[in-house]
């Protein structure tokens, strides 16, 4: 189990900064990265086991890496975007996202069987209810920390020295 | 106080620091911040409306009363997260030591002559981060290393079609084709095709214009952040018509 935990957050974190790399981050950012991404998709791979659905583990594993993101970005000087994006890409459910298209298709081929054209209309339905969520659940889940800690998220990029609390 | 020249020269600073932010694919609040706190390092207050492809702003002297107002095009960039950083710490620097505005333009030209990160080197990154995407989705190793050669052939092909300015939608459909019909080699073999196949195009999806689009609309800025969430639901739309054409071809060997 802890290796399966273990595994999973090094595969996030290689997906993390592959992804992150198309948008050129500083070189000084990448760490983070990796070490956000693999703490949100462990996090989320283990809610997950413990039976929690796909869209609040995506939440909770999204905070995370918000919260993260503030935490960490001060001290790199790096805005809370550039460092979770990378982090969110890994938990994108591409496996529900293939099925939608692919029941898409097969939807059209069967219009004239009203049984199977059924079926495949509930397959779009429910594959792509579920991409929807859980990708507006990552993108809501990691920015509420900048409405939440306002002040601190906008001067992350600044020299220290000069903020008083 | 200052002069007309001086506040024009000013606006035009400022109108360049504002359509590179936004053209980096940075939101919307973020650059009316910036540019704000860079105009009040220079001694003006700034005014700033955004739009998906063009900046409106205002610099204002409040000593004198005097406005100048400029409008300016946003560039279509690539995406840079370097820009985001390095540049939201200028406008930090430039604030919290007064900068005069010629050490200000001198750091800024600095800042945005510095490399990408080399091309080739995004490529390796970029297939071994679509691979691991398929190792999370449960794809056994030889899925994998289909997904790895697919994603390098698809990027390649994106990397060499954007240099030639193709336009991106053109570049999406073709791209998101030919990874997936590269790794629909896979339904050949026992292996976990399906996996392979979802995962060889996940690599085109925008993430930044997603997430953006959310910040933006959330901030208030909400027809700016619609306009993001529907450039990417366009480019998101091209990668399924590439994957449809795919599935299309190859879609009895799945059923």
């Amino acid at each position: 189990m802890l290796f399966e935990i273990l595994s999973d957050g090094f595969f996030a974190a290689v997906a993390a900064i592959g992804f992150g790399a198309i948008s050129d981050p500083p070189m000084r950012a990448f760490p983070v990265i990796a070490l956000l991404a693999a703490a949100g998709h462990a996090l989320r791979f283990v809610l997950m086991h413990n039976g929690m659905d796909i869209a609040t583990a995506s939440l909770c594993a999204s905070v995370v890496i918000g919260v993260g993101s503030l935490l960490l970005g001060g001290r790199i000087r790096c805005p809370m975007t550039v460092l979770f994006i990378p982090a969110l890409l890994p938990m994108i459910p591409g496996m529900y996202a293939y099925k939608t298209v692919f029941a898409m298709i097969m939807f059209m081929q069967h219009l004239g069987d009203s049984a199977a054209s059924t079926l495949y209309m509930e397959e779009i339905l429910r594959n792509g209810f579920v991409t929807f969520c859980v990708i507006f659940m990552l993108a809501a889940g990691a920015a509420a920390p900048i409405f939440l800690f306002n002040k601190r998220a906008h001067s992350l990029t600044r020299n220290k020295k000069y903020i008083s609390e | 106080m200052k002069t007309a020249a001086e506040l024009k020269e000013i606006a035009q600073f400022i109108a360049e620091y504002a359509t590179r932010l936004m053209g980096s694919g940075v939101h919307t609040s973020r650059v009316v911040r910036n540019s704000k706190r860079l105009g009040e390092a220079l001694g003006v207050r700034v005014i700033v409306s955004a739009f998906q492809k063009v900046v409106t702003f205002s610099v204002c002297d409040d000593d004198s009363g005097e406005v100048y107002s400029e409008v300016a095009d946003i560039p279509p960039l690539p995406i840079s997260f370097e820009l985001n950083a390095e540049l939201s710490a200028l406008s930090w620097e430039a604030y919290d030591r007064q900068m005069p505005l010629p050490e200000i333009r001198a750091r800024y030209a600095e800042i945005v002559a510095r490399p990408r990160l080399d091309p080739i080197f995004t490529l390796i990154l970029v297939g071994l981060a679509n691979a691991s995407f398929c190792r999370l989705f449960g794809g056994d190793w030889f899925a994998v290393s289909i997904v790895f050669t697919a994603t390098l052939l698809g990027f390649f092909l994106r990397q060499r079609m954007q240099a030639r300015g193709f336009n991106h939608y053109v570049i999406f459909i073709a791209s998101s084709f030919a990874a997936s019909m590269y790794a629909s080699v896979a339904l050949m073999f026992d292996t976990t095709s399906e996996v392979a196949l979802a995962t060889s195009v996940l690599y085109l999806i925008p993430g930044v214009p997603l997430i953006n689009g959310v910040i933006d609309i959330v901030e208030g800025h909400v027809l700016n952040g619609i306009a993001r969430l529907t450039s990417a639901l366009m480019l998101i739309i091209c990668i399924a018509i590439g994957l449809s054409c795919t599935l299309m071809i190859v879609k009895n060997g799945l059923l």
